[in-house]
């Protein structure tokens, strides 16, 4: 085989993985939206349920909006505020190379690897045995649990990126690890860090396995950490699930729901990675 | 105080690597002295001796006196972070800081303690000034470091590192990323700065050394093969080495000393896009 010959395949090789990716994309939101627009009303995002809303009654999702939102913003809140030193623990200069950092990595993967439907499962004895009860605190616990190994690991990955040079920079003047992790690598590594967090996030609010047993479901907005709460993922899988098809309309439209709630959060991070990211040299 | 560098009986290891053998060497006050010789022959360790950097890499160790103002840096009571703040490094890349110009210099100070706006802001400024950069970012404090050119970068760092007020310059080929423009700044200033500061530049090109320095060490395979005023050196050297090295007929032994070369190299992790010949030639 000639040399432009062999150019020309792996161009078209890699043209075909490409359009493989973006035609599966678009056929999923087509169906979405195709499926899932009609629906979209203002009732739909404004209203909780009706009594007869499963059989085709009027009402909204409201209570899975917001159930969701509860549910995601809190446990990627949390889950940052542990991932973040956590994974700057893991640099050269603390656990680094050591026995434990090498256990840690595995740990996290294999739990990074566990399906969600484990957790729940496990989110459901600990609510027995601490007395909970389905909890949006429950699953907020357990939301946190999915999310930590995907950005512990994401975040260490970004962190790994930091040139060494520049933390010697920061030793050089003096600074100590704690100097040198906070104002150097943290800052270097933040556009890194963010679009961890995002993954984390689109895994945690996506996910229905796991809150099924531990967060619930009900029509009702949540008044405390204590009672159930809804969430859109479940809103798809009940709505999908009764025989009506105007119920199972509904249900396309909170996955849209679903979808645009990420679509936003993924372009307000894209514009914050931009930001921090103009810092940074190369 | 005397800020003179008294080196007794130095070696230095990576791993079953000698790359110092018993250097012994006064570097005196508000001096520039260079440190010549081909890669691998130990420059850049030495350097790292001074400030302690050393430390930092995996493997090596070290033995010896190193007494900076009378004090032994390397015995183990010192805080390393005090001995960093005293010595300065200029490292071979400009290594700004993900934050802006002003933060860059500020940083330092910061870490030290300095809090009152006033004093940073007068510090900033002062040693933008001193560092020759001032005129040309004065307008542009909060824009990102990263904006900067190359040359721009690299006097940037010596102003960030100049701002903990080091008694003591360590210059690792501070040019040797440089266009030749931007290097005749550096060396401008640092000629300029001898009057307040111990200067020790660590560099390949011979013509650099014959411009800058008034005292020349030369290295070649860890060993201090000769030291001099530097007029002395160049103009009459003593050892047959170091006239070799000096008129450029040194290729030849070149060879013999790759495996050393990659070998530190490794250890320093340092990645070194120089081409070995050029470097001795330059």
């Amino acid at each position: 085989m000639n040399r432009d010959m062999e150019e020309k395949l792996v161009k078209s090789l890699m043209i075909l993985s490409l359009a493989i990716v973006v035609s599966s994309f678009f056929a999923v939101l087509v169906v979405i939206v195709w499926k899932g627009f009609p629906g979209l009303t203002l009732s739909m995002i404004t209203k909780t349920p009706q009594g007869d809303f499963y059989l085709g009654g009027g009402g909204g999702i409201l209570n899975a909006i917001v159930g969701s939102l509860y549910l995601g913003l809190a446990s990627t809140a949390i889950a940052m505020v542990i991932s973040v030193p956590a994974s700057l623990s893991l640099q050269k200069e603390y656990l680094g190379k050591t026995k434990a950092a090498f256990y840690i990595r595995l740990a996290l993967d294999v739990l990074w690897g566990i399906p969600s439907i484990v957790y729940g499962a496990f989110g459901f004895i600990v609510m027995i045995y601490m007395g909970l009860g389905v909890s949006l605190l429950n699953g907020i616990i357990i939301l946190t649990m999915l999310q930590l190994p995907v950005m512990i690991r994401a975040m260490e990955e970004v962190i790994v990126m930091v040139p060494a040079e520049l933390k010697e920079a920061s030793y050089t003047l003096g600074a100590n690890r704690t100097d040198t992790t906070f104002g150097v690598v943290f800052r270097q590594a933040l556009p890194g860090l963010v679009t961890a967090v995002l993954l984390a996030f689109s895994r945690g609010i996506g996910d229905a396995a796991s809150v099924l047993f531990t967060a619930g479901y009900t029509d009702r907005l949540p008044e405390s950490l204590f009672e159930p709460v809804a969430s859109l993922p479940l809103a798809v899988f009940f709505q999908l699930g009764m025989p009506y098809p105007e119920v199972q309309a509904r249900a396309y439209t909170s996955a849209l729901i679903l979808l645009l709630i990420v679509l936003a959060l993924s372009i307000a991070s894209r514009y914050l990675e931009k930001r921090f990211r103009k810092n940074i040299l190369r | 105080m005397e800020n003179n560098i008294r080196i007794e009986n130095i070696n230095a290891f990576y791993g079953d690597c000698q790359v110092l053998k018993n250097i012994t060497l006064n570097i005196p006050e508000k001096q520039i002295t260079a440190i010549i010789g081909p890669s691998g022959c130990g420059k850049s360790t030495m350097l790292r001796c001074f400030n302690r950097l050393i430390d930092l890499v995996e493997a090596a160790t070290y033995n010896g006196n190193i007494f900076i103002g009378g004090m032994n840096i390397l015995s183990k009571s010192v805080d390393v972070n005090d001995v960093r703040r005293k010595v300065g490094l200029l490292p071979q890349k400009p290594t700004p800081f993900p934050m802006s110009i002003y933060d860059n210099v500020a940083y330092g100070l910061k870490i030290h303690g300095t809090k009152d706006k006033n004093i940073l802001n007068e510090k900033v400024e002062h040693y933008l000034r001193v560092a020759g950069l001032w005129e040309e970012v004065k307008d542009r404090l909060k824009s990102p470091a990263s904006k900067l050119s190359i040359g721009q970068q690299q006097r940037l760092c010596l102003a960030r590192g100049l701002a903990v007020e080091p008694d003591i310059i360590l210059c690792d080929e501070p040019t040797s990323a440089l266009d030749p423009v931007s290097a005749q700044h550096i060396e401008q200033q640092l000629i300029k700065l001898k009057k307040d500061y111990t200067i020790v530049i660590v560099t390949h090109n011979i013509h650099q050394a014959m411009r800058t320095a008034d005292y020349v060490a030369h290295l070649y395979l860890g060993e201090l093969v000769e030291y001099g005023p530097a007029k002395e050196v160049f103009e009459n050297p003593k050892d047959e080495r170091t006239k070799a090295y000096i008129d450029g007929t040194f290729l030849s032994d070149l060879n013999t000393n790759t495996e050393i070369v990659s070998k530190g190299k490794r250890f320093l992790k340092h990645p070194d896009k120089r081409q070995i010949s050029a470097g001795v030639i330059a």
